[in-house]
């Protein structure tokens, strides 16, 4: 069976406008946490964030939507980074209206980034605002469908932090069953009022910016953002260019507690493996990882346990939420594009600011940007529920 | 207010802010472990104790990991309210 | 090949533990709610925490899987689960200015809640995944379940969904208009075309496998499609049944989501256009309401039919039969964007 491949990609976040600008942050090591500068929350200044550097009327403007429309700023950054995704690879307006062309979105704000609109709607008698049909996780996947006018096999995925990585594989299945031709796959997240106070109640939050694997790392920081890339089969390509073949793929649940990890990471280590199985690779084939690494003290410590366990030398790995914070929904389709980055130009990218590792398990991960030969790259994303998913991409 | 009195204001509260709709006052025992065995609360529950704290008591627990040693059992919490509540 | 086996329905009927589709409970208020069952199965410590949508999920899953113990992967659908939980967060996060706040709402508020407590109960570490895509999420579940048993033959899994009516949504799509303004029972729906519907839930749970064996259905195929246009939908029918039902065997019924809304009716007649005027025809949301994953309350009458051998008389639209019914072809229509196609078949002998 032909390889799936990755033939565009589209990335909107704290560090650039597109997956080029990314790219330049991240080969200079440029943070894009600091603090909130036009989400209205009690929390601006006191919280470090890694916002998407537009005002939501900017974005509208960006991605050419009518001033009236109901749109969110989710579904906004979800239509940007698809629009440059979709460009990049060069399909046709037909081609992406056909009946097997898919698409697969993920996101857990969705709407709900618009708080008071949401609350005034939910208990007002007459009227509401234009954004009555926004507040679902469809809508920021239907805002994409609508667009390009695309007739094929739609979905929305919602698994907490590893929602996209699963869009991701969700697509590509599709692709393998004869569902769908090519599929377009990702996911968006904006800052939202709803997420910010849910991880603050949580006491997951940290009021510096994220360390992760640091011994003195103390949670996360929220980002916001969107990430799609275009799937294919290798034997469509035609002649255009191939970033990255999606080679391998891990969806497994921790089943130990609703928003932590076992542990010994049971969930991340059978993720891991699986994905590991499902490629046909050895673990010593994994040239560098794009952890998971939220900076809390629970995963940070469970994803080195099973990383300790799966690797019999562990791999170089980073956490690029060091410089995006965490995307939520977005991060799986984000941090895919990262770790195909890592391929297509072999180079691998620092885990900022970290300074001593954590006591129990040792683990020091790379500290500067630098060029490697790099074959194959796994990315973990591990969400709230358990939910734990491994992408593997390779060289092609 | 008196201990015993705080004690069963106390169970009440626990019971009604965690929704242990199974549990009554009675069934908990001043000196049984909140939170492993006994009751068997979780971490999300050790968070709603702290917030309970404030909210009926103003008492402010600013570290987690102090207000797990606070939320042993119903004794260590009752003292713990006595000496430090602003309500 | 893919087969339903056990299922389990929780819905505004009397459906669980046994099914009684003689008579129609009546909605109150433009609302079909679920009277919820006790749920012996679910540990107390960990259903204090669960909202009306988790609740009813576990509780179809935990008695499923004691005859059937080791899913290979739990599919769930859902699109509002949750949201009763998400807008009692929003109320504290507004009630106590982003202050001090409690996370149980917010942790049971993930749409993947449901998923992931059905995991956890029963220590299940495979696959676990959440569709949420509105109208849809429902069938893109079943999708997913059918291409796991192409990649994995021998294996079973847990299919399900969940949607439960919360205040807080149902007042947002009133006023947008998706539910009638004026008082109408469920059994009147039909009567007199308005715009809007009533509003309904449900939890369903069913393992599915490869062995054809003690099966209840057999899955054909699933189908969905984005349009406003009836006449493309009307096109998507016709190419369903081309690919999927062989010439000279039509279904033996056609069962649709009519709702009463006025607005699904050119769609609604197109569909019925691509059958025979002597087709039977059911629908079903006058028993369950109307609710995203509403299309797998429509599967789940269709093993009842199945079962049975009868078309419960409250279901019945037009050409009542007698005849066996052998093969069901279902549409759906979720507020006119949405449309969804599925083909099952009865197991004989």
């Amino acid at each position: 069976m032909s390889r799936i491949i990755i033939t565009g990609m589209g990335l909107i976040s704290a560090i650039g406008d597109s997956v080029e600008t990314n790219r330049d942050s991240l080969h200079n090591e440029l943070t894009g946490i600091s603090h909130i500068q036009f989400y209205k929350t009690a929390y601006a200044g006191k919280l470090p964030t890694a916002e998407v550097r537009h005002t939501t009327e900017e974005l509208n403007r960006k991605i050419f939507q009518p001033e009236s429309s109901s749109i969110t700023r989710t579904s906004l950054l979800g239509l940007h980074a698809a629009a440059e995704a979709i460009r990049d690879s060069g399909l046709t307006l037909e081609q992406l209206s056909s009946k097997d062309t898919a698409l697969v979105g993920a996101t857990t704000v969705g709407g709900m980034c618009l708080t008071d609109e949401l609350y005034h709607d939910a208990k007002a008698k007459e009227g509401g605002t234009p954004y009555l049909t926004s507040y679902d996780y469809a809508s920021v996947t239907l805002a994409i469908q609508e667009r390009y006018r695309m007739t094929g096999e739609v979905s929305t995925i919602n698994t907490a932090c590893s929602s996209s990585a699963n869009a991701i594989i969700y697509g590509a299945r599709l692709i393998r069953h004869g569902f769908a031709k090519r599929a377009i796959v990702g996911g968006a997240e904006s800052l939202a009022k709803f997420t910010i106070n849910g991880f603050n109640a949580l006491n997951i939050l940290s009021s510096r910016p994220c360390a992760p694997f640091d011994k003195n790392r103390s949670g996360l920081n929220l980002g916001e953002g969107a990430g799609f890339l275009v799937l294919e089969k290798e034997e469509d390509l035609q002649g255009r260019k191939s970033y990255a073949a999606f080679t391998g793929f891990g969806n497994k649940n921790d089943a130990y507690h609703p928003s932590s990890n076992s542990p010994e990471g049971t969930g991340p280590y059978m993720s891991m493996k699986a994905a590991l199985e499902n490629s046909g690779l050895k673990s010593s084939d994994i040239s560098y990882i794009n952890a998971h690494g939220t900076a809390t003290e629970n995963n940070d410590e469970t994803e080195s346990r099973a990383m300790l366990r799966l690797f019999e030398k562990v791999p170089p790995f980073s956490s690029t939420k060091s410089y995006t914070g965490h995307t939520l929904g977005a991060a799986g389709a984000i941090e895919a594009i990262y770790s195909i980055l890592n391929l297509a130009h072999q180079e691998i990218y620092a885990s900022l600011s970290f300074n001593d590792p954590i006591p129990e398990t040792g683990l020091i991960p790379v500290q500067h940007y630098n060029k490697q030969p790099i074959e194959h790259v796994m990315s973990n994303s591990f969400g709230f529920g358990g939910n734990c998913s491994t992408l593997i991409f390779s060289k092609t | 207010m008196e201990t015993t009195d705080l004690k069963k204001q106390l169970k009440e509260q626990i019971i009604h802010f965690l929704n242990l709709t199974t549990v009554k006052p009675e069934d908990i025992k001043d000196d049984e472990p909140l939170f492993g065995e006994g009751l068997g609360l979780d971490s999300i529950d050790s968070i709603e104790l702290i917030v309970l704290l404030s909210r009926e008591y103003g008492i402010n627990i600013q570290d987690p990991k102090e207000g797990r040693k606070i939320l042993t059992d119903i004794n260590t919490m009752v003292s713990y309210i006595e000496k430090n509540r602003t309500k | 090949m893919a087969y339903f086996h056990r299922s389990i329905c929780i819905s505004p009927q009397v459906s669980f533990p046994e099914a009684d589709l003689s008579r129609l409970r009546e909605s109150k208020n433009n609302l079909l709610e679920v009277t919820e069952p006790d749920y012996p199965g679910i540990p107390p410590g960990v259903k204090r925490r669960m909202g009306k949508s988790v609740r009813m999920a576990v509780g179809a899953a935990l008695p499923l899987l004691e005859d059937y113990p080791a899913p290979e992967g739990m599919i769930i659908a859902t699109a509002n689960g949750g949201m009763e939980d998400c807008l009692k967060f929003l109320n504290q996060i507004l009630e106590y200015n982003e202050g001090l706040l409690t996370p149980g709402n917010f942790v049971q508020s993930t749409s993947n809640a449901a998923a992931a407590q059905i995991a956890l109960v029963t220590k299940n570490h495979s696959y676990n995944i959440t569709h949420v895509h509105r109208g849809l999420a429902f069938e893109n579940a079943l999708m997913d379940t059918i291409m796991l048993l192409k990649e994995n033959p021998s294996s079973g899994y847990l299919l399900g969904c969940t949607d439960e009516i919360s205040a807080y949504n149902y007042n947002i799509d009133r006023l947008a208009g998706w539910f009638r303004d004026k008082p109408v029972l469920n059994r009147d729906l039909f009567l007199s075309p308005a715009k809007g519907t009533i509003a309904g839930e449900g939890a369903f749970m069913v393992w599915m496998d490869n062995k054809r064996s003690g099966a209840s259905a057999e899955i054909h195929a699933v189908k969905t499609l984005h349009s406003m246009d009836p006449t493309v939908v009307e096109e998507g029918m016709k190419q369903f049944i081309s690919e999927n039902v062989p010439a000279g065997e039509n279904p033996d019924l056609l069962m649709t989501g009519e709702n009463g809304d006025e607005r699904m009716n050119p769609f609604l007649e197109s569909i019925e256009s691509c059958f025979p005027a002597s087709m039977p025809i059911a629908r079903f949301k006058h028993l369950c309401g109307e609710y995203c994953t509403a299309s797998s309350f429509a599967c789940w009458l269709s093993m009842q039919i199945f079962q049975t051998g009868k078309i419960p008389t409250l279901l019945v639209k037009k050409n009542p039969t007698d005849s066996p019914v052998e093969k069901i072809i279902i549409y759906n229509n979720y507020r006119e964007l949405q449309h969804s196609f599925i083909l099952m078949s009865a197991i004989d002998g």
